[in-house]
């Protein structure tokens, strides 16, 4: 399993149900959850796969700020 | 690819509770916890989902560890008197050795985290507790009575004792060092006041 970590803007309500729908409909992903307190809005993912690049592209097209986040 | 490094994950624990016991629950944040770790935030990530589920996880690893010792050599179908004195020794030995973890575990006793910690942490514990007591009733040994009333007297003592010790002072603000003699004194008062 891989374990992936972004820094987002993904801080109101209604972007969270956006991107969860988007993160739903990837069945690659086991579980996600993005930490609405902390100030990097950190979007955390479980996935099959290392698709890192995958979904920075699809969550920058619906008008976010994704980048990953270094260890 | 991102890997689990278990003296991160150490280093992490231990920071957490000497955070938390400092600045709070409110005060804590994953990016201050990173920061006073020397590891960036994407590493803490890969360890724990957010705050709460690092504070729960953190609360159902001490308490564990803490009810693991506390039943060394203790078994339910131990005599009354035998098995509380295992108790007793056991509960001391741990918060006298791990006070800082225990003073964690107390704290987050007291705040909406705890409801998960415990549900997860007593599932083994307390059927043993259980059993235990119900044993000493049916032989004998302990006089039947209400949950509350019997963990005040069985325990709260023993606790008074080592609060005691963790100020290092007593009532009116007498010096106090915890010892196996004070221990043992309190413990045969409990017994006699539990014991038919």
């Amino acid at each position: 399993m891989h374990i992936l970590i972004f820094k987002t803007n993904i801080d109101t309500e209604d972007a969270h149900k956006e991107i969860g729908a988007l993160l739903n409909a990837e069945t690659s992903i086991i579980d996600w959850n993005i930490d609405q307190e902390d100030i990097d809005k950190v979007l955390r993912i479980e996935s099959r796969i290392n698709n890192t690049t995958d979904i920075i592209h699809r969550i920058s097209k619906a008008g976010f700020i994704c980048e990953e986040l270094p260890d | 690819m991102r890997v689990r490094d278990t003296h991160k994950e150490t280093l992490v624990r231990q920071n957490a509770i000497t955070m938390l016991l400092r600045d709070g629950f409110d005060g804590f944040s994953m990016q201050k916890l990173a920061k006073a770790c020397g590891i960036s935030v994407g590493t803490l990530y890969i360890y724990y989902k957010n705050k709460e589920d690092l504070i729960i996880r953190l609360g159902i690893e001490e308490g564990s560890r803490m009810l693991k010792e506390t039943m060394k050599g203790f078994s339910a179908d131990m005599p009354f008197a035998e098995g509380l004195k295992k108790q007793w020794e056991n509960r001391a030995a741990y918060w006298l050795k791990n006070k800082e973890a225990v003073r964690f575990y107390e704290k987050i006793k007291r705040t909406h985290y705890a409801e998960p910690i415990l549900d997860e942490i007593t599932r083994s514990f307390k059927p043993v507790m259980h059993a235990f007591v119900k044993n000493a009733i049916a032989n004998k040994q302990l006089h039947f009575m209400s949950f509350e009333s019997y963990w005040s007297v069985a325990f709260g003592p023993l606790y008074t004792l080592l609060e005691f010790e963790d100020k290092g002072k007593s009532v009116g603000n007498r010096v106090y060092k915890f010892s196996k003699k004070t221990m043992y004194e309190t413990l045969e008062l409990v017994l006699k006041a539990l014991t038919p």
